[in-house]
């Protein structure tokens, strides 16, 4: 065999000076890793960032690769190690790596990446079946402190977002969100079903997931997450019925550590450029995400306050140890 | 007839089917143990642990199951096997994963393993291989990268491309 | 009938030159794509969808049904000859179908396979199109208990897949058991068995497990004993079609199959999985020729492929009356629709019937697309076992770790693939059955977490179990064919006494 570090030193070398040539021309040439497995949300994300960033003009070529496992704690791991320093890599996350870091007890955190943007974010609701005595979101807080057990919530893998919010739900009307009844269905259209047969008190999801039931009149919402009412839909929003509970389940993209603060504008410029492009709205609208760019120093901020709020509801209720 | 007693030979202890069983039993030790790390953080119904419990003491009961085959040398027949063809082919296995680990790339990964296997395999054109081992696993490289925009594990040779 | 004149209609639609041009590029290009390792119809779906968005929606609605049931397909080619199955819906299509293949009968193998699949793939869409908003009144009543039950019944019909000795087959089968609690805990989040490492978090993904002890354990075995017998491989013995005799026995379990994979398909977390090894068991409990299976039955690869083919159709179920994706094809093809501004869902039926008719009538013209196309290749695809063996193995091998590769590229992933290989080796060598294993796998959590979910719901009462109907009659089958064996034995032994 021919000495291996030898090639593997002269690849290096020549992968430096072809990613330094493009940067000069304003031109570059991205690897965004997707820490899932193709298909998912992330990878979802990623492929359509790698679309607008290149119809945009903001980088030649973009590569996505997929490094699944753990709600992302494997591909953050590798992230973190592997692309250190380096300039032309960028990683997608959201709301469920926080909580995933915390009960994987993962040595890596979102402390060692360097955050760009939040690029979107979706709107969560509380649902219960049409035929539900619960009218209101008030009505489900009486349920929930009169016997806390019978409540039966349906929502996604445990510590995602929707056991977060249930646990949050129970918090903010005063309940001992420990004592919750969840249960984590794996996927949107199992614990649906669950809801509709009835076999569960209420349902928990991103909006868009129940939409079609609850314009139908199957499903009745009881409330959504979001600050103000959102514009077109006619539900409720927790915070008018005096349940002060908002969150969304939101989509960022991050970039390695340890690199130079012009690498780092360079990166959150190409991103800025991206989301405002039509390709980018383009594809937002027919994917049905809704725009939640929020850039810098405030998107920095944002990150460490839902760090520090989702690790405290998942010790709440005992998934993370304190 | 099957029924009369075997030729004795063949009714000898049997320690292959002992090893089987003291496995099995470690293995119903190592869940019992792990269900033990596990806290019970629902409050209702069924806890982590009832199902590794469970399925550990099935575990033991089938370990003395499987003692008692190996003790009354109940196990099949075995044909002498080819060892060095065995041990050729997990070594090009076990060249395949420290390739990837070390960034050596899907090209060379998988001829490692084509020209061990096709030697196990009794071929002794070791050159001839390694040139079919890379045109196919370059065509495979290809047509996932290029045609499917799934990203293999790039090394040296892929970054040609 | 509405219902007829509808789907005359969008048949009119599907059948011009150019809609069945679309169809036929549709399952060349999903065949071709399916065949690879690693890629499932769900990720053959995503990744050709793009494709059709150049195309008019009718056109693109009929591509894409033709990819589906090409990716479908792909994965059962490659069960059948090289004994990787790419999905596990086309484990039990492994079982007997490579064993045909190496017997020389790839050519009716794969050819019952297709035909099976147009036979379950039909009889499903026409109970797709009649029996759908029923069916979907049922499929959402039925509770984690009732899921539960399924399963059992389900763990009591995998003992067809034991071979020799019943401790041996229990042994596989908690094995496969004891694979499925690794990972995080679905119900509470903790990590089970993963002794702190994070690639284990996900538990053993089905086809790496399927995979090594297939298509890594048989090189290894084969390999081990080639200075006895020189495997001769004859990639055509006998006829390359099949013959009347096939015929014969096929219908019954492509009809059989059909049965199971449709409900099933249709319940939101029914999958694919149980019909097609249920499907199985009944074969080589109802075969007039057991001494066959094990070494390659028809009736095996028929039943199976037949089953997840109306599975699949079945998963249409919930999707389109209720816009539930319950597997992830049926989330991609959830995307598919929607990119032509089709929101599936209760009003769906009321609102577009012609999409939705025309969506029915694509996919049953895919379906005689892919037999148009796939039985020709038979031979074409039966020449592949006639490589000689090194190069065949090997390629083998590098197939099969591509799959993994691609999937998760990790030293972890591969290691774990090379264990289950070292463990198909031993398993063969030592006559442990190697089916129960991946079977464990599958069921073992599913049965655990619905298991559970109804505890939850029932503050731990048992008796949830017994109060629905549908859990008590299932559980009362499982008890049955739990009994009826001994019983029968008994009886069996009583005749004999008497004469």
């Amino acid at each position: 065999m021919t000495p291996f570090h030898t090639r593997l030193l002269g690849a290096a070398v020549a992968l430096t000076l072809v990613t330094a040539a493009p940067a000069l021309a304003q031109q570059l040439e991205l690897k965004v890793m997707a820490p899932a497995a193709p298909g998912g949300g992330w990878d979802q994300t990623a492929r359509a960032m790698q679309q607008a960033l290149v119809a945009a003009g903001v980088a030649r070529s973009v590569q996505v690769t997929n490094v699944a496992g753990a709600g992302g704690s494997v591909g953050i791991a590798q992230f973190v190690n592997g692309a250190k320093g380096d300039g032309n890599q960028l990683m997608v996350n959201g709301f469920v790596m926080v909580g995933a870091l915390a009960m994987n007890k993962s040595p890596v955190t979102l402390e060692q990446v360097t955050p760009i943007a939040r690029l979107t974010e979706e709107i969560q609701v509380i649902v219960v079946p049409a035929n539900s005595p619960l009218k209101t979101a008030q009505d489900l807080a009486a349920a929930v402190k009169a016997d806390i057990a019978k409540v039966t919530f349906a929502g996604g893998s445990a510590g995602g977002v929707d056991h977060v919010m249930a646990a949050l739900f129970a918090g903010t009307i005063g309940a001992d969100a420990k004592k919750i009844n969840y249960i984590p269905f794996s996927g949107g259209g199992e614990s649906l079903a669950a809801i509709l047969g009835g076999k569960v008190t209420a349902g928990i999801s991103g909006l868009s997931e129940y939409d079609g039931q609850i314009k139908s009149g199957k499903l009745r919402a009881l409330g959504v997450t979001s600050e103000k009412r959102i514009p077109g839909v006619d539900i409720p929003t927790f915070k008018e019925q005096g349940i002060d509970l908002v969150l969304a389940n939101w989509r960022s993209v991050m970039a390695p550590p340890g690199i130079t603060a012009e690498q780092k504008k360079t990166l959150s410029d190409a991103v800025e450029k991206m989301v405002k492009s039509d390709a980018w709205k383009g594809i937002l609208k027919q994917k049905g995400w809704d725009d939640a760019y929020l850039g810098g120093d405030a998107f920095a901020d944002f990150l460490k306050k839902e760090t520090v709020r989702v690790t405290d509801v998942l010790k709440s209720v005992g998934l993370v140890k304190s | 007839m099957s029924d009369l007693p075997q030729d004795p030979a063949s009714r000898r202890v049997d320690p292959a089917g002992v090893v089987i069983a003291l496995a099995l039993a470690g293995l119903a030790a190592v869940l019992v143990w792990d269900a033990s790390q596990l806290q019970s953080n629902n409050p209702y119904g069924m806890g982590p642990h009832a199902m590794p419990i469970v399925i550990a003491v099935g575990l033991g009961i089938l370990a003395i199951g499987n003692l008692v085959e190996a003790l009354r040398g109940n196990l099949p027949e075995r044909e002498s096997a080819d060892p060095k063809a065995v041990w050729l082919i997990l070594g090009g296995l076990a060249m395949l994963i420290a390739i990837i680990g070390l960034g050596g790339g899907f090209i060379l990964a998988t001829t490692a393993l084509f020209v061990t296997t096709a030697t196990a395999f009794g071929r002794r054109a070791i050159l001839a291989d390694l040139v079919i081992g890379l045109v196919l696993t370059t065509l495979i490289y290809v047509a996932f990268s290029r045609l499917l925009t799934l990203s293999l594990p790039a090394g040296p040779l892929e970054r040609l491309f | 009938m509405d219902a007829f004149v509808a789907l005359a209609n969008g048949m009119a639609v599907a059948i011009q030159p150019m809609n069945l041009l679309y169809a036929l590029i549709g399952v060349l290009l999903g065949t071709a794509v399916g065949v690879l390792p690693g890629i499932g119809p769900a990720l053959t779906v995503a990744l050709l969808l793009p494709v059709t968005y150049k195309l008019d929606p009718g056109g693109s609605l009929i591509m894409f049904a033709g990819i589906y049931y090409g990716g479908m397909y792909g994965g059962s080619t490659t069960a059948i000859l090289i004994n990787t199955p790419g999905e596990s819906a086309s484990m039990a299509t492994a079982l007997e179908g490579n064993k045909m293949a190496k017997a020389g009968r790839g050519g009716p193998a794969l050819a019952t396979a297709a035909i099976g699949s147009f036979v379950a793939g039909t009889i499903a869409t026409i109970g797709l199109a009649f029996l759908a908003p029923w069916l979907v009144d049922f499929a959402v009543n039925f509770g984690p208990e009732d899921y539960f039950a399924l399963m059992c019944v389900a763990f009591v019909t995998v003992s067809a897949t034991f071979g020799n000795s019943p401790v041996r087959g229990l042994t596989s089968l908690f094995i496969g058991l004891t694979l499925g609690l690794v990972g995080i805990d679905k119900l509470t989040g903790q990590a089970r068995l993963a002794f702190g490492i994070p690639e284990l978090l996900d538990g053993v993904e089905v086809t790496t497990l399927a995979v090594g002890l297939f298509a890594v354990g048989e090189a290894l075995y084969v390999v081990s004993r080639r200075h006895h017998s020189e495997e001769k491989l004859e990639p055509v013995r006998g006829s390359l079609w099949m013959t009347r005799e096939d015929w014969k026995r096929s219908w019954k379990p492509w009809l059989r199959g059909t049965m199971f994979g449709f409900p099933i398909g249709a319940l939101p977390a029914g999958g694919a999985e149980i019909p097609t090894f249920l499907s199985y068991s009944t074969e080589k409990r109802l075969t007039k020729h057991p001494e066959e299976f094990g070494k390659g039955a028809i009736e095996g690869v028929a039943g199976p492929e037949a089953a997840n083919n109306a599975s699949a159709a079945g998963t249409l179920v919930p999707l389109l009356t209720l816009g539930l994706p319950t597997s992830a094809t049926a989330a991609m093809m959830l995307a598919g629709f929607q990119q032509y501004g089709l929101n599936p869902g209760p009003l769906l039926f009321a609102e577009r019937p012609e999409l939705v008719w025309g969506l029915i009538a694509s996919l049953f013209i895919a379906n005689v697309m892919l037999l148009v196309l796939n039985l020709p290749l038979v031979g074409l695809w039966v020449k592949l076992l006639a490589i000689p063996q090194p190069w065949l193995y090997a390629g083998i091998l590098v197939f099969a770790t591509t799959g993994t590769i691609a999937a998760k590229p990790s030293v972890v992933e591969l290691s774990m693939l090379a264990g289950f290989g070292v463990m198909g080796f031993l398993m063969r060598r030592f006559d442990f059955p190697i089916a129960p294993v991946v079977i464990g796998l599958i069921l073992g959590p599913i049965a655990e977490s619905q298991l559970r979910r109804a505890m939850s719901i029932s503050l731990g009462d048992p008796m949830a179990l017994l109060q629905s109907p549908v859990s008590a009659t299932l559980l009362a089958i499982a008890l049955i064919a739990l009994v009826a064996p001994f019983v029968m034995q008994g009886l069996g032994r009583f005749k004999a006494n008497e004469d």
